[in-house]
């Protein structure tokens, strides 16, 4: 099952490493990534595609979220456009 | 102001006044700012010995302990005990050296990427690039390191920025995160579930220790009358010998503990995460219980097993609203029954030293108040089961790494913390090698540390599971042309007896309790003695093996 994380993150060194780093080691699997700049600056939108083979997405998220660097995250509803912020 | 002199003032603000470390090229900047800083540097022998000293004092103390190394293989040495406080959740600063900024990603002299290296086992780190951010940086690190669930941050120094001048460098205090509290309708529902329980048992892990919810979870215990089984790092939350406690659940834990759980009907797991040694076969473990899971941690629950109530938060806070009692006179009345039947005896054959009667007496003879330090074995197993245990922080082990290595210097900085307290570091053949050079610590500053080291001249555990179940086929667990520890000892300085025989228990434990300064006991046992009982892995923890004592 895949699904799409999007990930606000501080700008600082390591940011973007230790995110994907964290998906991986939690036993998912980075599928696609795609980045941008927040439009107010000094954030980073990191939004990525991550398949699972039946590990909890909401755990994840939960693991992601206690990241330092990250501001929030959430999943990205693919059918009904819904974001399930924490 | 130099960097480094910056960097050891935000420490001193923040109450810092022992470091544990070991110098070199890339960190000498901080070093030279050590001298007549105020700040106590404890010269260890080995970088590992360093981040597992300020493991141990961090757990003893309750606040960040705080470690030192040089670039390249200093940096790579601590990398193990950064490890072991990230499994365990114990808060810590590891500062690195690092080569110049300039030099940096160009494989100059003892230049590896701590940074890089150590992202999966920290709760945050930092490359410090501006001399300015450094008192922020520490600030930050420190908060970090100790609040929610704590961990350790590293903080990666270049020497161009420890020996730079530091202009404007502002003093920071971040303001200490506020507790996080569970939600109220969360905590209504788990309340009115003990209250509706009629066979509830509490998992005890090691956040109530490290959250400093000790005393908050004896209420919650005395006011319930829940019976209570606990993990490795659990120990300690309630005193081993109070009537409520069952023992140990898990691997190596009690009939009692783990039949409790087993036949459960509610779960309060109190700072606790499932571990695989606790549950055994996950899919099996308290399969009728409902389970509410307490844990300040967010990311913990329903990792493992599905929490039918959340708890997320400050467990004291939480704890304190959960005072129901349910009607389990009955249930208690089994509980009891079944840990005074499944008891642990003591009776073993012979004339030789039967370790856990050996540790049993000793903690016994101490009433629970030395600090007691482990190695990873069996002898770490015999502990758990047999010692009596009366505060978390008196019982350091390295649970989730399981890291050999751990107890001689984790004494050195539980002594540091606590100077008043008797540590005793009790460790195995195997691991003892590991870092013994910190013998050499004992005798520098004086440090009281008993050491006790239960010697079967094999690698134990290993041993036995390749008895039990490697059809007896040992491979490379032979010790025994290991070296007159004694002597070994004695060459260090630090005052040694040998015994093997039961006759010598006594003066034994008597020599640990009150001999002045540093004393290494070496205790020769049975090389063919086991741990037991024993769940086996791949089964639930209805599957207990027994074995002969010995």
């Amino acid at each position: 099952m895949n699904r799409t994380i999007e990930v606000s993150l501080t700008l600082a060194e390591g940011a973007i490493v230790r995110t994907l780093g964290l998906i991986e080691r939690r036993g998912f699997v980075v599928h696609a990534v795609e980045t941008a700049t927040e439009p107010q600056g000094g954030a980073l939108v990191l939004r990525v595609e991550v398949g699972s083979r039946g590990r909890p997405f909401d755990v994840l998220l939960r693991q992601i979220t206690r990241l330092f660097d990250v501001r929030h995250a959430f999943l990205v509803e693919a059918r009904a456009g819904q974001r399930l912020v924490c | 102001m130099k960097g480094g002199e910056a960097l050891l003032e935000a420490l001193r603000d923040r109450g810092v006044d022992t470091v544990f470390g070991y110098p070199g090229g890339a960190i000498m900047p901080l070093y030279d700012a050590l001298l007549g800083s105020g700040i106590r540097h404890v010269l260890v022998r080995h970088e590992q010995a360093a981040a597992f000293a300020a493991d141990g004092y961090a757990r003893v103390s309750g606040r960040p302990g705080v470690c030192i190394a040089t670039s390249g293989p200093g940096a790579t040495n601590l990398v193990t005990g950064i490890a072991n406080a990230f499994l365990d959740s114990v808060p810590m600063v590891a500062i690195t050296g690092q080569v110049a900024t300039p030099m940096m990603g160009t494989d100059a002299f003892q230049e590896v990427d701590i940074f890089g290296i150590t992202l999966p086992i920290v709760k945050h780190s930092y490359v410090v690039r501006h001399i300015e951010e450094l008192p922020r940086i520490v600030h930050e690190a420190w908060d970090i390191a100790a609040s929610g669930r704590p961990g350790p941050v590293l903080i990666d120094l270049p020497k161009n920025i420890a020996a730079g001048e530091a202009h404007g460098a502002a003093r920071v205090h971040a303001p200490q995160p506020a507790p996080v509290r569970a939600d109220e309708a969360s905590l209504a529902r788990a309340a009115a579930m003990i209250a509706a329980a009629e066979r509830p048992v509490i998992y005890a892990g090691g956040g109530i220790g490290i959250g400093r919810a000790v005393q908050a979870f004896r209420d919650f215990v005395a006011e319930t009358g829940i019976p209570v089984v606990g993990t490795l790092k659990g120990l300690g939350a309630i005193p081993t010998d109070d009537p409520h406690f069952l023992g140990m659940l898990g691997m190596h834990g009690t009939r009692a503990a783990n039949e409790a759980v087993q036949k459960s009907d509610l779960l309060v797991v109190v700072g606790a995460r499932f571990d695989d040694r606790a549950t055994g076969k996950l899919d099996g473990f308290a399969p009728g219980a409902r389970v509410i899971h307490l844990d300040v941690d967010p990311a913990e629950i329903g990792k493992l097993r599905q929490a039918d109530v959340a708890l997320a938060g400050d467990l004291a806070g939480s704890l304190a609203a959960l005072g129901q009692r349910p009607r389990i006179a009955a249930w208690r009345r089994h509980c009891l029954r079944a840990r005074a039947e499944h008891a642990h005896r003591y009776d073993a054959p012979g004339e030789g030293i039967y370790a856990p009667e050996l540790l049993r007496r000793l903690s016994f003879a101490a009433e629970g108040e030395a600090t007691l330090t482990c190695d990873v074995g069996q002898h770490q197993m015999w502990v758990a089961q047999h010692c009596l245990i009366r505060r978390p922080e008196r019982h350091l082990t390295s649970g989730g790494l399981g890291a050999m290595g751990y107890g001689l210097p984790a004494a050195i900085g539980a002594q540091l913390a606590d100077p008043a307290r008797t540590a005793i570091a009790v460790s195995g053949d195997g691991s003892i090698m590991i870092n013994i050079q910190e013998l050499a610590t004992l005798k520098r500053y004086g440090l009281p540390v008993k050491v006790l080291l239960i010697d079967n001249q094999s690698l134990g555990m290993v041993r036995q599971w390749q008895e039990l179940f490697f059809e007896r086929r040992f491979s490379e667990v032979d010790l025994s042309d290991n070296p007159d520890f004694a002597e070994v000892a004695r060459s260090f300085g630090i005052d040694a007896m040998t015994i093997d025989a039961k006759g010598q228990v006594d003066e034994a434990v008597d020599a640990l309790l009150n001999h002045r300064g540093p004393l290494f006991v070496h205790c020769r046992i049975d090389p063919a003695a086991n741990v037991w009982p024993l769940v086996p892995p791949g089964h639930t923890n209805a599957t207990m093996l027994e074995g002969s004592l010995q």
